[in-house]
């Protein structure tokens, strides 16, 4: 891989607690002296935040597909049916 | 319902559909009990199939009793945690929920669509092992390449890409805490 992709591997085994205890605190030392790291270590940590947040838009998209199909399908009558019947309308 | 190997066992579609089939008239059925509506029952649902997946995909939880009988427990405290019902809290012994989950923000919306526009391959590939918690094996069968390693070295490049955006767009981490 090349010299950034190897950084970016570094970075990520640190992020998600990978490291052994010896290195996890010689790069909490490198963040503490090198502040092109520290930048990128925080973009890293976002860029986790931005795809969890990526995967749970999916995640609700397709939970919601799938509850208006429930919902407005011939095949899922007898569903809608009962559920109409829990609430009485 | 299958349950040995959790929410990723079928496809994820047939998983949800079958959540909603088997259990989602249980949940109506208690919501309405409790002055509830069907929307509260949807919006409690949605929110407890999220919860369940993303703790499954987290940590490889899969509950000791049945999976019906774990998310129905997690409608319950979702319940009482909307309704603030002091009394009840202090019998439900289940899991604990995290924090709710804090609206997005609107600089990271418009990321987020850009990258859904710009980079979805990156962005499927990325959330396959961030999100769905694969395993490399199981990313390259899903992404169709042919080892591990390549699986991997395009992991990098895609999170390399995406986080070369959120540095041009400065996003710093303190934007997904505010």
């Amino acid at each position: 891989m090349r010299t950034s992709l190897v950084k970016i591997a570094r970075i990520d085994s640190y992020l998600l607690g990978d490291d052994p205890s010896e290195d996890a605190l010689i790069m909490q030392a490198r963040l503490a002296l090198d502040d092109d790291l520290k930048t990128d270590v925080n973009a890293q940590k976002s860029t986790h935040d931005i795809i969890i947040c990526y995967g749970r838009q999916k995640l609700r998209q397709e939970i919601q597909a799938v509850e208006a199909r429930l919902f407005t399908s011939a095949k899922h009558r007898s569903f809608r049916d009962q559920i109409k019947s829990i609430f009485k309308f | 319902m299958e349950t040995i190997e959790g929410p990723r066992a079928l496809s994820r579609e047939r998983r949800i559909e079958g959540w909603y089939e088997e259990l989602f008239p249980t949940v109506c059925s208690y919501i309405q009990k409790r002055g509830g509506e069907l929307d509260n029952a949807k919006e409690l649902f949605q929110e407890a199939l999220v919860i369940y997946y993303e703790k499954h995909a987290k940590t490889g939880f899969l509950p000791e009793k049945v999976e019906e009988a774990y998310i129905m427990g997690i409608i319950k405290k979702l319940w009482l945690r909307m309704n603030s019902d002091k009394k009840e809290m202090t019998s439900i012994q289940d899991l604990e929920l995290e924090e709710p989950e804090k609206p997005v923000e609107l600089q990271t919306k418009k990321l987020l669509m850009f990258l859904e526009a710009t980079g979805r391959k990156c962005m499927e590939l990325l959330q396959s092992f961030y999100y769905d918690g694969l395993n490399m094996k199981e990313m390259s069968e899903r992404h169709g390449y042919g080892s591990e390693r390549s699986v991997t070295v395009q992991k990098y490049k895609c999170l390399e890409k995406v986080r070369n955006e959120v540095k041009q767009r400065a996003l710093g981490y303190e934007d997904f805490l505010s």
